[in-house]
């Protein structure tokens, strides 16, 4: 068994604050360095770490490359942190791997380009909207004293329930960091717990490979009040860092973009496309189409296993494989969000190597829905509605952005041609397409709209509690 | 229908190398119908690659990679005939070219012969099609997608076999087909299968005869090896995000994603170092001849060609691949799939990871592996594919529906066909 440094680790990391149902995210920019810096010192007390939960409350904190050079922090240990992290996420290379043409340009983002960028992310959760409401009152009272201003604050507003926009259940499969004592919790809940290593959330330890990577680091004289952990040389002698004070260990890069949902026009595309030869709705048919593109029914109930009609019973069910099951998609499409979004066995001749390998692309998702349910899913009401996604992966290039560009972005994934995914999927990149595979003969249904779109983006390094006060005192 | 794999390897004149580089730049904005090599004309063109590396020790290169149809003999005359001005500009940036005019047909296609290198290892995707074939069994592939669309719309995907009939009716009335015989070669003819087994089978054959004499030498050998091995530099740095950013630059254009990688690394120094990678290089295409034939080198099925070639006199190491997917996904196939192979040819290059008996270890240090990777590769000037959105898996599946399509003769092969779809 692992064991954590809990009280270093920020607790968004080992929790999904399930139990504090709203949010609200305070998007900050750094206009005084040294003000922030003290501000940082006095938010030290308030961030909520991995120890203990917090039954009403809890604080996260996390910076951008940009916001740490704000800070001052030195150019060789800025240099440290991973390429896209540093390069930030609305270069034109990270746009075309990650799909954001057309109306997900960075150029038409609310937030995170280069004409609006962001330092910090203060993320407030709590138990209720009042808890939460006082809480970032309090915090804004701070901000400016903080030498902050807010480019961006998404309110809470979140209803209970695990629902997405689109009425599907979200969230069912996760895998589990080590050490977290989160797998027997998953097992129960899901019936299926994949555990992977600490080093493929967090930096500084040793990730599926086995080795610990690479990371962002200082000189022993830019730490004298030694605030950050020695990096000890290892058995091999391949340490490079060793001597240098870790930055990185138990921090974790986190990933934030907001995904607007056009819930309205997404119904409406699979109302039009379930009609039957009359012409007339098929509330069931519809149903049914949407559930396909999913791969779940809106219960949460996944198709492999239940694959005529919604099955309440199987709603958290995240036992399944596809290989022997559905190696044709005939129950669950290929071309499905969840099947792209995470393939377990599928993809290869051998199940075994395609599970060990798709493992090595997995993320933590910290996400939350955020504006208030559509009432009649086929009438637009010209809110704003979507997803909060976040999630934390250590290696950015390996997890996140392998996953939206090798699986929800392929136009060619696991044999498909001309087609992304039907939810989230960069559909420039393909014919907008979806196919159901059926017997005899698939069905492809065309001119797939684009129902998400980013509205703004970045990428963030969730720092450790002891690099919060090295970035502190810097 | 045999494929050829080579390289023309010259060296740059220094003070030229950044005019060079303007006008490969030049090409490599339209690879397509470009003035100096329009590569859509060449019709036995598969993929094609301008590098110009830069080296310190060794000074400029340029490598221009062809993959094509037929051998050299049949394809130089085309080159020559759609790009021969091209070519005359761009050699004359070169060393040892004294072609005085582009008309000189025998001086110039002389010149190309004299730079041929051939691969030590090389592996092909889709054997025994030809370029024209994968494009025209594409467009096939299409039109049957719209013609099953209608079938379906009209209610007349009952069953397998009425759906598989409709299909052959329209590939059978439309003139458009009349190339789609069942009379095209195979993938892979019988005797080239044969050959490539029967030296297999021999060198193994062999290699146990002789295991009694080769023990001893092979025990030195080893042991040479493992001290080396656990002493040599190993890279522990990032990659160089200089370096990074320019291949960034021009990796993932295609709608598809297919990518190019180039990348010439130093050969440890000594004389055992470069006698391993050549035998290793050496068992590579042995088994790559008669085992990598289904699209698929040890179990990677993104690969349309890749070559090794030693060069400089074994001193380096030049490795070419085309691929499908983003380099992330590629590299991380060679961890998951080959990393014994990987490991055995590339840890006799500089700074690979720490190594254990040649083949363990290395590459499974996924961050290091990559990070060296990142920092051998080098600019891709110019690069053209002849079929920029397919896969490799894609052309061949395009190709059994071609060849399905005329064989349908019961419910159980019409099912086949229509899964295909």
């Amino acid at each position: 068994m692992v064991e954590l440094e809990r009280k270093d680790i920020q607790g968004i990391v080992v929790s999904a604050y399930k139990h504090l149902p709203c949010a609200t995210y305070l998007l900050l920019r750094i206009k005084h360095a040294a003000a922030t810096r003290a501000w940082i010192a006095d938010r030290i007390p308030e961030i909520t770490s991995s120890e203990g939960k917090h039954p009403a409350l809890s604080t996260n904190l996390a910076f951008t490359h940009g916001g740490l050079q704000s800070l001052g922090l030195k150019q060789d240990a800025l240099d440290g942190f991973s390429f896209p992290f540093q390069q930030g996420m609305d270069t034109d290379y990270r746009s075309r791997l990650l799909g954001d043409t057309q109306e997900n340009d960075p150029n038409g983002w609310e937030w995170g380009s280069a004409a609006n960028r962001v330092d910090l992310l203060l993320m407030v959760f709590g138990k209720d909207s009042t808890v939460v409401d006082a809480e970032v009152l309090r915090q804004q009272a701070a901000l400016d004293r903080g030498g902050l201003t807010i480019v961006k604050a998404f309110p809470a507003g979140r209803e209970k329930g695990t629902h997405e926009h689109f009425g599907f259940a979200d969230g069912i499969g996760q895998p589990v960091m080590e050490g977290t004592g989160n797998k027997e919790r998953q097992l129960q809940r899901t019936h299926h717990a994949t555990e992977l290593p600490v080093g493929e959330f967090l930096l500084g330890h040793a990730n599926v490979y086995g080795v610990i990577a690479p990371g962002p680091a200082v000189k022993p004289e830019d730490d004298p009040h030694q605030l950050l952990a020695v990096i000890p040389a290892d058995a091999t002698g391949l340490n490079a860092e060793a001597g240098m004070h870790d930055l990185g260990r138990n921090g974790s890069y986190l990933v934030f973009r907001q995904l607007a949902q056009h819930v309205a026009e997404f119904w409406n595309f699979l109302d039009a496309a379930s009609r039957g030869p009359n012409g007339t709705s098929n509330p069931m048919e519809r149903e049914r189409l949407g559930a396909k593109f999913v791969g779940r029914w809106t219960s949460g109930a996944p198709l492999v296993l239940s694959p005529g009609q919604d099955n309440p019973e199987l709603r958290s069910e995240n036992n399944f494989t596809y290989y022997e099951k559905d190696p044709h998609g005939l129950a669950c499409p290929i071309g499905s969000h969840v099947r792209r979004a995470n393939p377990r066995d599928s993809l290869g001749p051998d199940p075994q190597t395609a599970l060990d390998s798709a493992n090595r692309h997995r993320i933590l998702r910290r996400g939350r829905s955020y504006g208030d349910r559509l009432k009649n899913v086929l009438v637009d009401d010209g809110a704003d509605r979507g997803l909060h996604f976040i999630c934390l992966n250590s290696d950015i290039e390996r997890q996140f952005e392998f996953v939206q560009q090798t699986w929800l972005n392929n136009p060619v994934f696991s044999g498909l041609y001309d087609e992304v995914d039907p939810l989230v999927g960069d559909v420039a990149k393909g014919d907008r397409l979806f196919t159901v595979q059926a017997e005899p003969l698939r069905c492809r249904v065309q001119n797939l709209g684009r129902f998400v779109v980013v509205k703004g983006g970045a990428y963030f390094f969730l720092p450790s509690l002891r690099a919060l006060n090295y970035l502190a005192k810097l | 229908m045999t494929q050829t794999i080579l390289t023309f390897i010259s060296k740059v004149k220094p003070d030229q190398a950044d005019t060079l580089s303007k006008l490969l730049d030049q090409m490599g904005d339209n690879p397509e119908t470009n003035s100096y090599i329009p590569f859509r004309s060449l019709k036995r063109l598969h993929f094609a690659s301008l590098v110009l590396h830069q080296s310190s020790d060794y000074g400029p290169y340029l490598v221009f990679e062809n993959n094509f149809d037929g051998t050299l003999d049949e394809y130089l005359p085309d080159l020559y005939q759609q790009a021969a001005n091209g070519l005359h500009q761009i050699y004359g940036y070169c060393q040892d070219y004294s072609v005085a005019s582009a008309s000189d047909r025998q001086g110039l296609l002389n010149y190309l012969r004299a730079h041929v290198v051939y691969p030590n290892a090389y592996h092909i995707g889709n054997t025994g099609r030809s370029a024209e074939r994968i494009l025209q069994e594409g467009d096939l592939r299409t039109a049957l997608e719209l013609q099953a669309d209608d079938l379906v719309k009209n209610g007349k995907a009952q069953s397998a076999q009425s759906a598989a009939t409709a299909l052959q009716q329209y590939v059978r009335t439309d003139s458009k087909w009349a190339w789609a015989v069942p009379t095209i070669g195979p993938r892979e003819p019988f005797q080239q299968k044969f050959l490539a087994w029967s030296r297999l089978i021999f060198f193994g054959l062999l290699a146990i005869v002789l295991l009694p004499v080769l023990l001893v030498p092979a025990a030195v050998w080893l042991l040479v090896l493992r001290y080396k091995e656990s002493t040599d530099p190993v890279l522990n740095d990032s990659a160089d995000a200089g370096n990074v950013e320019q291949l960034l630059d021009k990796e993932n254009r295609t709608r598809s994603v297919q990518n190019h990688m180039a990348s010439i690394t130093i050969v440890k120094p000594g004389w055992l170092r470069r006698s391993t990678l050549w035998l290793v290089l050496w068992a590579v295409n042995l088994l790559a001849r008669a085992r990598a034939t289904h699209g698929e080198l040890s179990g990677i099925p993104s690969i349309h060609f890749a070559h090794w070639s030693m060069i400089d006199d074994g001193r380096r190491l030049l490795f070419l691949s085309n691929f499908d997917g983003s380099w992330e996904n590629y590299l991380d196939d060679f961890i998951d799939k080959a990393a014994s192979g990987l490991t055995g040819v590339w840890s006799n290059t500089l700074n690979f990871p720490r190594t254990y008996f040649l083949l363990w270890g290395g590459a499974r240090d996924g961050p290091r592996f990559k990070a060296i990777a990142r920092d051998m590769q080098t600019v891709t000037n110019v690069w053209y594919s002849a079929y920029w959105d397919l896969t490799v898996q894609g052309i061949d599946n395009s190709s059994s529906i071609r060849e399905d399509l005329l064989n349908v003769t019961g419910s159980a092969t019409a099912s086949a066909l229509l899964q295909r779809l």
